[in-house]
């Protein structure tokens, strides 16, 4: 290990109320590596995401990201640069615009009016549709389109580790693809990131590793290859 | 006619003060906060105080708001924060917010004695006639900041960062949060708000009705009446128009019916427009309680 690892979780244990939907989980993402968390429902992978965010009120172990130790910070000082989170469902401000939406994710920039326009500008370059649209309730958008807000909205806070959570599902083919190489161009641009799937397919094309995961458990650490070359019948095995 | 539509608006603009105080709150931390009343109280009578105490009326005003600014942070504080933190679904700060309006009103009558005060006319000496009907100066008055007030919030919450901020935590606070919301500030600083407008909905009322420790509990209730027939709990300013239609409503009854009708006829008006438009008139949206939406816990 020559360099930090951008991400960096060992020993996490999180949860809700009395018991522990993780357990013991190990991972690291490196500098413009993409890895992905592959694994059932239920098997605990949202809950990583949302233990990195510090969504999750029991959460011992270590998080670190780019070198700070986010483990005892408040969500919202994670969310300042550190971290930035596209969350299942999406969870856009539907009231509002989708400009509107885009700027929220820039709060903690809102000081630095260059800088801010300088992501809204890369993000309408990566989603050119969402420029024309920008006036628009986000509400009144696709369910694609949708995604792309939310991964806008991610963008805007330029944080160290981007987490996506399954950013494929409940989309048309059309809507999926525009998805992988929207996080493809991110890849290309350098940025790190941790993406929950489902679809095996989709995480192959984007990431370098595979963390597999059932039960709240990593059990199984792989690269696309293998899984191209024949290992997707071990992958079957885990996901049922 | 005219005449008690026009007192019925400049009563009723200070409902929908107090309605969008009410509603403010609400709109940001999903909470009812029933010591909204005894807020405006706070205003009036340390501003009675000092106004009589020699102090220049501008600024006991000012140290009115102030105060009333202080106790509705207070409230956040003591009765609503460590209820949200423990569970934020449960309905405790019924009795918390409720026992904080005891408190702050017990407090108020042990201070200055349960007896009613002089309070400092403003502009109460002027009347206007307007067609066959005369308003006071102090009822114009009422009815123009309540209107820029209102205005004001609207500008606020649609055009300016922190206004779409309050809209995000008052819609996801958990994704709101995640953008880099601290929403515990945005939460303060929309009851400092909300203590600020109910303040100033009893500086204008205060001429009339002079300083009583009491006089939250009349105007609080007016106030959730306002909120409620209006759909404040939607939009904030919603809870103003219901605030007009309420006033409106309890000043016919007192001339068209006796002079006591404003006791029961606006409740009556609540539970038949609850009946017919349970949302509230002018929100497009739900209820009082609708459910925030759950934490995502599948993984």
């Amino acid at each position: 290990m020559s360099e930090q690892p951008t991400l960096e979780i060992n020993a996490l244990s999180a949860g809700y109320g009395r018991f522990d939907v993780v357990r013991d989980v190990a991972l690291s993402v490196g500098k413009g590596e993409a890895v992905a968390l592959l694994g059932p429902n239920g098997a605990g992978k949202t809950t990583v995401l949302r233990a990195i965010m510090g969504l999750v009120k029991q959460r011992r172990g270590l998080i670190r990201i780019g070198g700070t130790d986010v483990s005892a910070l408040p969500t919202h000082r994670i969310a300042r640069g550190l971290a930035a989170i596209a969350p299942e469902g999406r969870r856009l401000f539907l009231d509002q615009s989708v400009e509107d939406n885009l700027l929220l994710g820039a709060l903690h920039l809102r000081h630095d009016k260059a800088r801010t326009q300088t992501l809204l500008a890369s993000v309408y370059d990566l989603f050119p549709v969402l420029k024309a649209y920008r006036q628009r309730l986000s509400s009144f958008l696709s369910g694609g389109e949708q995604q792309m807000v939310a991964i806008g909205r991610m963008l805007m806070s330029d944080p160290e580790i981007m987490l996506l959570d399954e950013p494929s599902v409940a989309l048309s083919p059309v809507a999926v693809d525009i998805v992988v190489r929207a996080m493809l161009e991110l890849r290309k641009r350098g940025a790190s990131l941790l993406l929950v799937e489902q679809r095996t397919d989709v995480a192959t094309r984007v990431c370098d590793r595979l963390y597999v995961m059932t039960h709240g458990e990593i059990v199984d650490e792989m690269k696309p290859e293998t899984i191209r070359s024949g290992g997707m019948s071990i992958l079957n095995k885990y996901l049922g | 006619m005219l005449q008690f539509v026009l007192s019925g608006v400049a009563i009723g603009s200070i409902y929908g003060l107090i309605g969008m105080a009410l509603a403010i709150s609400f709109y940001v931390t999903r909470i009812i906060n029933f010591a909204q009343g005894q807020l405006m109280m706070v205003t009036v009578m340390v501003t009675a105080e000092l106004a009589s105490s020699g102090y220049p009326v501008w600024l006991a005003a000012l140290a009115g708001l102030a105060c009333s600014c202080i106790v509705g942070i207070l409230s956040y504080v003591i009765a609503v924060r460590p209820i949200l933190l423990s569970n934020r679904f449960s309905f405790g700060w019924l009795v918390s917010t409720l026992g904080f309006a005891v408190i702050v009103e017990n407090a108020a009558a042990y201070i200055w004695g349960p007896t009613s005060q002089a309070f400092p006319p403003i502009l109460n000496g002027i009347s206007l006639p307007i067609g066959g009907a005369v308003l006071t100066a102090q009822q114009l008055l009422a009815i123009v900041t309540a209107a820029v007030l209102a205005a004001g919030f609207e500008i606020v919450r649609r055009y300016t960062l922190f206004g779409k901020l309050g809209m995000a935590t008052a819609a996801d606070p958990e994704m709101a949060s995640a953008i880099g919301a601290n929403t515990a500030i945005v939460a303060i600083v929309a009851f400092a708000v909300s203590a600020v407008y109910a303040g100033i909905a009893g500086l204008l009322i205060g001429p009339s009705t002079f300083a009583n420790p009491y006089l939250g509990d009349t105007f609080g209730t007016y106030g959730f009446i306002a909120m409620m027939i209006g759909g404040g709990t939607e939009r904030p300013i919603a809870a103003m128009f219901g605030g007009l239609l309420l006033g409106v409503c309890a000043e016919g009854a007192n001339a068209l019916i006796n002079s006591q009708a404003s006791d029961w006829f606006p409740f009556i008006v609540l539970v038949l427009i609850l009946i017919v438009s349970p949302k509230g008139l002018f929100s497009t949206s739900n209820p009082l309680f609708r459910p925030r939406r759950a934490a995502v816990t599948r993984g």
